[in-house]
Formats: structure tokens, sequence, C-alpha cells
């Protein structure tokens, strides 16, 4: 078996696969310790709704769907923030009518696609196996200003994670910080549109920093063990769907549900809570 | 220096359910600790958001003698302080009791420096004072409410700001932790060189070393002097349209709710 494992990465198309779990393993899972602990589950969902939305429709306009996902993305981000920040609005409604918005319009877009529907289907699943060159390029920039970002503005990122509001008022640059990181959203999501696609991305969003919860209280640490949790979803899944022959975009799903169960199993948090909950009795 | 510290010139407040405040003027000395007292939705919070730049606002405001916007320069932002009312943290979150109070000194560190020596040390030092350094390397969500902000007075000190702006800092704690909080509070007002503004509506929780009171009522205010003539049951009853009796010990007045 683990033969004809390293047999296959003989094959360029492998090959890139595997580059490609790599990186949007880790680009994602560090996208999700924001998007779990600044609690914006919904900014990931509507996120990755953009960029599907504005693939088919540069899809229909026979336009680069990664350009026209990122700028629906950066759109849906310009809106989104100064929203998320108006009083008089739950941010729940609006992302929830926004989300149901870009919904409709990438299946309306679908809908009037005359040529083959296998390209924007691909959007939604992604593909792994076939992905190109420039594929590659584009998820490595993303990744490296993503990881760059993330060590240049740690300590300002832990602020404004903890607080938002305290953290403007203390003089941190609390709007630049959490407007990089929608637009960063923005470019990972439609960046993986080709690896794991729209639909399925937003598993890998949520499920690494999830499972970091369930480990650490040290954000470093919460960072790798993200990254680490969001690689090892991709590349397991990958092996897997190759073995038994599956889609490898719900094979990557299903690891990383695996992996987010045993670390519920397995949390030291959630040990310590209960013996101290029974400290506390008695 | 002869100009004030907060000057406050028809400060006015609007929403679409009303004014929120209305026609608000205020004079802050420097190192004077005023309270902003009132019951709900006399403006105190709505205040005090004006001055920490998280409200915007018709009429003018100076701060250290300079007109400012909602909008401030980081400079502006660092002199300001402020320790909100306690709220929620998920008890999972990663962040440690010290590495919350040392999120105050980030702002005056600015872009790609890191905390040194003597910015630590500041840290455990407050955290000392505020009676929480056993606590510095306990994750934040598992403290009491009580020590929580305890830490969030830490973090606000660390700051090291001139004016600092506190919003019902004892409210949701127990009585006993009330009363330690705000010896805490006048622990600091002794030590550092602060103008405090300490936004409450309870009469009987304040600082001791507080003794200048600022009464709203509905956007409005209604009184602005020493603290034991507001105490006084005339005062208060036409603020509450309620029949109040106040009394005096140990030099201070009380509020009898009965």
């Amino acid at each position: 078996m683990a033969e004809h494992l390293i047999d296959a990465l003989t094959y360029v198309p492998i090959q890139r696969a595997a580059i490609a779990c790599l990186l949007c393993g880790t680009s994602c899972a560090l996208l999700s310790v924001f998007v779990v602990l600044m609690k914006m589950p919904l900014i990931g969902v509507s996120m990755s709704h953009a960029a599907f939305a504005g693939a088919v429709v540069g899809l229909l306009f026979d336009f680069n769907p990664f350009v026209s996902g990122f700028i629906l993305c950066l759109l849906v981000a310009g809106v989104l923030g100064p929203l998320s920040d108006r009083a008089d609005m739950a941010p729940e409604n609006v992302l929830g009518i926004l989300f149901s918005f870009l919904m409709g319009v990438a299946f309306l877009g679908m809908g009037i696609l005359t040529r083959t529907k296998a390209s924007a289907l691909n959007l939604m699943w992604g593909s792994l196996l076939s992905l190109s060159g420039s594929d590659i390029m584009v998820l490595t920039l993303i990744t490296s200003v993503l990881v760059l970002f993330v060590l240049l503005f740690f300590k300002e990122i832990r602020a404004v994670m903890f607080n938002r509001r305290l953290a403007a008022a203390s003089g941190v640059p609390e709007r630049m910080i959490y407007y990089a990181l929608l637009f960063l959203t923005g470019a990972v999501v439609s960046s993986n549109l080709s690896t794991v696609g729209g639909l399925l991305i937003f598993a890998l969003l949520v499920q690494p920093g999830a499972t970091a919860l369930q480990l650490t209280y040290n954000l470093k640490h919460f960072f790798l063990i993200s990254a680490v949790s969001g690689i090892g979803a991709c590349v397991s899944g990958l092996v897997v769907s190759y073995i038994f022959d599956l889609p490898s975009g719900a094979s990557v799903v299903l690891m990383a549900t695996t992996i987010f169960a045993a670390a519920c199993a397995f949390s030291p948090k959630r040990r310590s809570v209960k013996t101290q909950g029974k400290e506390h009795v008695s | 220096m002869n100009t004030y510290c907060i000057e406050l010139d028809g400060i006015t407040v609007r929403k679409a359910r009303g004014l929120l405040l209305d026609g608000i003027s205020l004079r802050v000395a420097h190192n004077e600790f005023v309270g902003i007292i009132g019951p709900n939705g006399a403006g105190k919070t709505t205040l005090l958001n004006v001055i920490a730049g998280f409200e915007k606002f018709e009429g003018t405001l100076s701060l250290f003698g300079r007109r400012e916007s909602q909008m401030r320069s980081r400079k502006t932002k660092l002199r300001v302080g402020y320790v909100p009312q306690l709220f929620q943290i998920d008890p999972a979150f990663p962040i440690l009791a010290s590495e919350a109070v040392m999120t105050g000194a980030i702002g005056r560190l600015g872009l790609f420096r890191s905390p040194g020596t003597q910015e630590r040390e500041k840290a455990m030092r407050l955290m000392e004072m505020m009676r929480v350094a056993h606590l510095a390397d306990r994750p934040l969500g598992q403290l009491s409410g009580g020590e929580r902000q305890k830490v969030s007075l830490a973090r606000a000190i660390l700051q090291e700001p001139d004016i600092l702006l506190m919003d019902e800092p004892t409210a949701n704690l127990d009585i006993a932790v009330q009363k330690e909080v705000l010896n805490l509070i006048d622990e600091i007002q002794s030590r550092e060189t602060l103008t405090i503004l300490f936004v409450t509506h309870d009469f009987n929780m304040l600082p001791s070393s507080m003794r200048r009171a600022v009464l709203l009522k509905r956007g409005k205010k209604v009184f602005d002097g020493d603290i034991n003539t507001a105490l006084s049951g005339d005062t208060l009853s036409g603020l509450f349209q309620y029949q109040l009796e106040t009394f005096e010990r140990n030099g201070r007045r009380f509020v009898s709710y009965g």
C-alpha cells in the first residue's frame, strides 16, 4: 500500500494535489482561528458563497472565475465590515440575508449557464486532482501573505480577538486588522474554490480552530495545532479518496470532522472543567 | 495648567429612537474624580462613549485642551483608558490573565515591537497592586467576575492613560467583591495621576475618594456638585420620581431604598 502511494507521487497531478493539500490546510486552518475565536462562522459561510457566486458569474461571462470570485468576496467584505459595526442591525440577520442572496446569484448563474455545468460543479465540490500550475502559484502566494500577516501582527491580533472595542479604544489599529482579515478570508476562500470547492471549504474554516479550542490555552500553540489539524484533514482526506476512489472534497471534510471528534474525546480542557466542577461541589 | 482635562459643550447624541444626550456641558479638571450617576436610560454610558470615541455626537468635546471628534489620533487614544462592565468570555478562550493585562500595552508599543522586560515587570506590579498576581498564569475565562474586573483595571492602567473611564465596573459582582474593587479604585486614585469618570446607578456603592457627582436624567444634566449634596433625599427623589430617604454614616451619605 505504502509503495503504491509513493508510486502515485511521481505523477504531476498527484504532486500538485499534495502541495495544494498543504497550502489549503494551512490557509483555511489559520483563518479558522479567527472564525472560531471571534465567533464569526457566518462570515466564513457568506465569504465562501460570495466566492462561489462570483466564480459562477465569471464562468457565465468567460471571465477568470478566481478573479471574479475574489472581487465579489471583496465587495461582500466591504459591505459586511461597516454593517456588522452598526448597532441597529443584528449581524446575524445581515449575514443571513447576504448569504441567501449570494446562493441565489450562484444558482441563477448555474441555471443560465448554457455550456457544460461540470466546471461550475467543480467550483462547488473542488477537484484536487485537476489543478493547474497557476492554481498552485496563487495558493502559495495567498497562503504566504496570510502566514506573514499572522507572524507580523500577532500581538495586535491577540488584542483584537480578545475584545475589538477595548483594542480600538487603547490605540491598537483594530480596523486595519479586522478588514485585513476579511480581505484575506476572501482571498483564501476564492483561491480554494479549485481545491475543496465553495461548499465544503466551510468545514475547513471552522474545524481546525474548533479542534485547537479543545486542546490549548496558548494562542501560539492554538495557531500551530489548528494548522496541523487542517493539513492533517486535507492530506488524510486525499489519501483516503485515492485508496478507496472516493470524491476528494467529501473525504477531506469527513476526515476534518473525525479529527475534531478525536480532539473532543481527548480534550484536557474538558477534563479540567469536569474535575474543577467536582472540586467546587465538594 | 489652566485648561480643563475634559470639556464638553452642548453635547447631543441623536438616534432614531430619540435623544440619548441633550445638550450636556461639563468641565472636569485634571486629577478630578467624578461620578456620573443616574437611573437606567439616563445617558450615562452614552456620555462615557462620547468621551471614549465610541459614539458620534453634536457639540464640542475637548480633551487636554484640544478639540476632538469621534475619530482620534492614536496618541489621544493612548491617553484615555477604558474599563468596561464585566463581559462574557468563553472559558476555553486562549488568553491568560497576564496576557489580557498585557493587551493594555500594545497600542503604546506600536506595530512590530514586542513587549520587553519593562512592560512585563510593570504588568506584574499592577497585577500585584490589584491582588491578582497569583492568577497571572491562569486562563482568563476561568477567573471569577471580580478577578476579571481586577485584571481589567490592571490592563487599563498599564496603558498609562491620563483619563480613566469606568462604565459600571462593579455591576454584576456580589457585594463583598464590589467593595473590594471600589477600594482598589480608591488605591489607583491615590497612587496614579489620573482624571477618573465613574459611571454607576448605585448610590451606595461609590469609591470613597469620589467627591463630585454629576446626575443625569433622560439625557440631561440635572445636578453637578458635591457628592453629599447630590445624595440628599430631595435631589434623588426628584431624579427618580420616587420617595427616597438618605442618612449619614462615617461622614458619607447613603440612600435608603425602602
